[in-house]
């Protein structure tokens, strides 16, 4: 979740505000959780999903008070495998050519495991409007992916 | 870099494949691929802080520790040492609480029915009938009609004979002016507009049980008199079985009928009340030309018997002027009259002795459990009329609001 968030908000400081905010409001509301409703993982990334946009709309009005902090890339200065530092590179290339919707798709699959149907629910669309949704993004990761594997090789 | 391989024609074969190798289940070479890239996508976002993953840890634990029934529990504790103050001391990304919002609605919506309920239940009132309330004449509500009052009082008959007597033909309304300068301060009673001498009837109904008619008789009685006014007849019919009754004609000066209506309306429920406003300006003004004529024929006899010379003339004026004598009383009288009608109003005070109010009886108790349903189900039926359009509205607000910052939220990814 905190991953997810971080990768939507590009900013530590939002991010951890967001997880903690999902984690209180998923507490305040826990008598109110109803599981044929939803798993609480794919309430929670609601909560975190609705955080961040609103602090994404924020930061479109006040585009001078928050600076998005460039995500860390300490694991990856330490990281002595090159091929593994060169594939992450691709994967951060072709995930950043992404729409930002397709982008939070991924995101949501890959940080919150979440299922075809907790994504539905998460962003409030039909199951098989999210599933199709999670095809397109992925294929287009991967074959971004792909293309820019062969624009290296090239 | 390892290529993941392409989904099937079908989609729904694809999602499983991607499924069973997102949850660790082998899957062959394709599971492993998604997997790795699952893991890339992932390490691409920097881990949680130490700091912040210690916070969270022993936050959770606080709450899991908790009494699962303890309801107070985040109430307490989350306002002063939640994640929303460690965190966000700015105050920035502070989401609304449905919980209030939804109390703050239900609030509001409670408040609005209520008050247009009451504003209509109140419009609604009826403004005749079974009420204790508070009487006022018709003549004693607009101020700027209090200017001229019961100069023609008994206490000031004169008045207006000096003010015709200075004219020598009709009144004028110097002459009227002359007589409202001497109307005592706080005056109130039958004239009304300026100019005009009217005179003031009432009549009023009050309820009782039949044992108390003749008490409450009694005390109207000692109510006008205390006001300055008399019983000019009275009627009690008192019956072992029904109603009884009791007529009363009262007459008060003008000026205290306003405050023996009010007292009237004190003393017991006032079933009907009917108040009449007569203009006698014409019988006033005719009055005093007539005095102003009588006066003028005694002053010009006058000048002829001091002209006179035989004892024929002498005894012929003496003669007109003894008539003339008796016109000027009789004007005088009739004078004082009109005065006396303006300055007193006649007030008739029926009470009314029926069983049904006495109280306390089963066919009365019926009556009012009756009327308090009536009511219930009256208000009942406003409220819902109310609440009806206000909820439905509220549902459409909450619904486009909905929509609206789920609107908003998705252009933030556009």
């Amino acid at each position: 979740m905190h991953g997810y968030a971080i990768s939507l908000l590009g900013d530590r400081q939002s991010a951890e505000d967001v997880t903690a905010l999902a984690f209180e409001r998923l507490y305040r509301c826990r008598a109110r959780l109803d599981s044929a409703r939803g798993t609480p993982r794919a309430w929670l990334f609601a909560i975190v999903r609705n955080a961040a946009l609103d602090e994404l709309r924020r930061r479109r009005r006040h585009p001078s008070s928050s600076a998005a902090d460039a995500p860390d890339t300490e694991d990856e200065r330490s990281s002595s495998a090159l091929e593994r530092a060169e594939r992450r590179a691709t994967v951060r290339t072709a995930l950043a050519l992404l729409s930002r919707r397709e982008q939070e798709v991924v995101l949501l699959k890959f940080h919150g495991q979440l299922s075809n149907g907790e994504l539905a629910r998460v962003l409030g669309i039909s199951e098989t409007n999210a599933g199709t949704r999670v095809h397109r993004a992925l294929t287009r990761l991967r074959e971004g992916c792909a293309e820019l594997d062969r624009q290296e090789v090239a | 870099m390892r290529l993941v391989p392409s989904p099937g024609l079908h989609e729904d074969s694809w999602h499983d494949e991607i499924e069973t190798a997102l949850h660790g289940e082998d899957g062959g070479a394709a599971g492993a691929a998604w997997r790795e890239l699952r893991a890339d996508v992932r390490v691409l976002a920097p881990p949680m802080s130490a700091e912040f993953e210690r916070l969270l840890s022993d936050r959770v634990g606080e709450w899991t520790a908790a009494p699962p029934d303890d309801k107070a529990a985040p109430q307490r504790r989350l306002p002063r040492r939640g994640f929303k103050r460690l965190r966000l001391p700015s105050g920035r990304l502070r989401l609304p609480s449905p919980g209030h919002l939804r109390t703050a609605g239900l609030l509001a919506t409670a408040a609005c029915t209520l008050a247009i309920a009451g504003l209509i239940a109140a419009s609604m009132q009826p403004s005749g009938q079974s009420a204790r309330r508070e009487l006022r004449p018709a003549s004693a509500v607009p101020a700027t009609r209090r200017n001229r009052v019961d100069e023609l009082g008994p206490a000031n008959p004169s008045a207006g004979v000096k003010a015709s007597a200075g004219a020598s033909g009709g009144v004028s309304n110097a002459g009227r002016a002359e007589a409202a300068a001497n109307v005592p301060a706080g005056g109130e009673g039958a004239l009304s507009a300026p100019g005009h001498v009217q005179q003031l009837t009432a009549s009023v109904t009050l309820s009782s049980s039949p044992g108390e008619v003749q008490s409450l008789a009694d005390r109207v009685t000692s109510l006008a008199v205390r006001d300055g006014g008399f019983v000019q007849s009275s009627q009690v019919q008192q019956q072992a079985q029904g109603t009884s009754e009791a007529t009363l004609d009262l007459k008060v000066p003008s000026a205290q009928l306003s405050s023996a209506l009010a007292a009237l309306g004190r003393l017991a429920p006032v079933r009907a009340e009917n108040q009449s406003l007569q203009d006698i300006t014409g019988e006033y003004d005719a009055a005093r030309r007539n005095l102003a004529d009588a006066v003028a024929e005694r002053k010009a006899l006058l000048q002829a018997l001091a002209k006179a010379v035989t004892q024929a003339q002498i005894e012929s004026l003496r003669q007109q002027l003894a008539l003339a004598g008796g016109a000027i009383t009789r004007t005088q009288s009739s004078l004082r009259a009109v005065s006396r009608q303006a300055s007193t109003s006649a007030l008739e005070v029926t009470v009314v002795g029926d069983a049904r109010a006495a109280g306390l009886t089963l066919h009365q108790g019926l009556h009012d459990a009756g009327r308090v349903l009536t009511v219930a189900l009256v208000v009942l039926l406003i409220g819902t009329a109310v609440l009806v359009p206000l909820v439905a509205m509220c549902v459409i607000l909450l619904l486009g609001g909905r929509a609206w910052r789920r609107h908003l939220r998705e252009r933030a990814l556009a």
